[in-house]
């Protein structure tokens, strides 16, 4: 489905919708350029899942961890492989430990940078923009 | 004392020794992964070893570190527990641990923001007084901290989004800069007029303390594909250095503005300016200028530039005010805590 946007609320609106599929043990990939909306579709899964604090950019961190209560998911790893300069990066991650586990979901900023396609999807989503509107895609 | 600190929270692995001279704190050794040499070598060849391979860097760092095998001379043991990334973090509380439990000595547990604040303890003999405000910003981070006292500390404000150092970091990478992008677009912005572009001031009025940079990153962004537009051959330089000089004017006025902003609500005797884009002139001497304005009485600190970027010889600082303070930890039972709250502390 082609979704389009035009602020940060329908953003959050399609990403609660997305969120609402959700059961545990998945990992989803965000595809798109700077500034296309991935953050902020992330932002809006994490309220639907009643996450009260602030979700924020992991580019630096490299993995934002939410712990949340509802229902079996328990946790949102929040990652960017942005700054991911060589494959050896990964094993130092050590995301075996974190990923697929039934009581996380995953959402991965940047996976393209994982060039050994050592991390799988269970979704992709795909972000982009024309001047101020943003269509998603998954 | 004398504190053998561990940091291992992001990018860096680093260890330092630092000792206590009345009121400052002396670096007697600093060593960071990213400048350090090593000169181990495993099988006749040195090893390439990424950023964040903290289980690589960290027994090689040790040996350089030079230090008594029994750990003599050290009092205490000082890591970063939290916040930051558990694989990387994990790496230096285990060391810490299995150093403690062996050597038999007191174990503290820092948060790296802590050490972000004392950076401006270091190799000084101007400490900054109490109350102090702290602006700390990297690629990472961007908050405003009150420091009420030694281990006293009042979030007043935080980016909701991006951090500054990461806004500075993809405009960089929109210009076609390389990474790091802060020290390049600072360059690149020498040659532009900084009142050039309008950018947003991202969240200037609002009554509170925090930031937002990804609005900003935005409005970048469409600038650069509005200026390539009108040129076939993409970007032109003197477009380029506009959009720098003016995309770093609207950082450094938002959080200048922010700053004074808290300056007024918390009457500070001193302000504390750290982490990775304090290392920006143009950000400390705005700042500098401006709260002399507002009021001259109260004392601006930036740490020296070689403790700007995460270093573990501030995490010594931090953890020697809380030796001191003895509050130790269980080797056996510490963890990495990847959210470890600074107010909680």
């Amino acid at each position: 489905m082609m979704y389009q946007s035009h602020n940060e609320e329908e953003t959050k609106q399609i990403a609660r919708r997305f969120a609402s599929t959700l059961k545990g043990g998945e990992t989803v990939f965000l595809k798109g350029d700077l500034g296309t909306g991935k953050t902020t579709f992330v932002r809006g899964v994490a309220e639907y899942f009643g996450f009260g604090g602030v979700v924020r950019s992991p580019t630096f961190t490299i993995m934002n961890r939410y712990s949340i209560d509802q229902g079996p998911i328990k946790v949102i790893l929040h990652m960017d492989f942005y700054r991911i300069e060589d494959p050896s990066e990964f094993t130092a991650l050590a995301l075996e430990e974190e990923l697929g586990r039934p009581d996380t979901i995953a959402f991965i900023e940047w996976p393209e940078k994982d060039t050994q396609q050592f991390v799988f999807a269970t979704y992709q989503i795909h972000f982009s923009c024309t001047g101020s509107i943003h269509e998603i895609e998954y | 004392m004398r504190v053998l600190s561990i940091e291992t929270s992001c990018d860096e692995t680093s260890l330092a020794v630092v000792r206590e001279d009345e009121s400052s704190f002396i670096v007697e050794k600093n060593i960071v992964s990213s400048q350090a040499t090593i000169h181990a070598q495993y099988g006749g060849v040195v090893p390439e070893v990424a950023a964040r391979e903290h289980a690589a860097w960290i027994f090689p760092l040790m040996k350089e570190l030079d230090i008594p095998h029994d750990g003599k001379g050290i009092d205490a043991i000082a890591v970063t527990a939290g916040p930051g990334l558990v694989p990387a973090l994990r790496i230096g509380v285990e060391l810490g641990k299995v150093l403690a439990w062996s050597w038999n000595k007191p174990l503290v547990a820092v948060n790296h923001l802590e050490g972000h604040l004392y950076s401006v303890w270091l190799e000084t003999d101007r400490p900054p007084l109490f109350p102090s405000l702290c602006l700390l910003v990297s690629g990472g981070h961007t908050e405003l901290i009150l420091m009420k006292d030694h281990g006293k500390y009042q979030l007043l404000g935080m980016t909701r989004d991006d951090a500054a150092g990461e806004a500075f970091d993809k405009v960089a990478k929109l210009l076609g800069l390389p990474y790091p992008g802060g020290p390049q677009i600072s360059k690149l912005a020498l040659e532009g007029d900084p009142a050039g572009i309008d950018f947003p001031r991202p969240m200037l009025d609002s009554q509170n303390l925090d930031f937002s940079f990804s609005g900003l990153k935005t409005a970048v962004r469409l600038s650069v594909e509005h200026h390539a537009s009108l040129h076939q051959g993409g970007l032109d330089p003197v477009d380029r250095a506009t959009i720098a000089a003016s995309f770093q004017q609207a950082v450094v006025d938002t959080l200048v503005h922010k700053t004074l902003k808290a300056v007024q609500q918390t009457h500070p005797k001193s302000v504390i300016l750290s982490g990775g884009v304090s290392a920006n002139r143009l950000l400390r001497e705005t700042l500098r200028e401006k709260l002399s304005v507002v009021d001259p009485n109260i004392t601006f600190h930036s740490p020296a530039i070689v403790f700007t970027g995460d270093n573990a010889a501030m995490i010594g600082a931090a953890g020697m005010m809380k030796a001191k303070r003895k509050e130790f930890v269980d080797p056996l039972t510490l963890h990495a805590d990847p959210n470890m709250n600074l107010i909680s502390l």
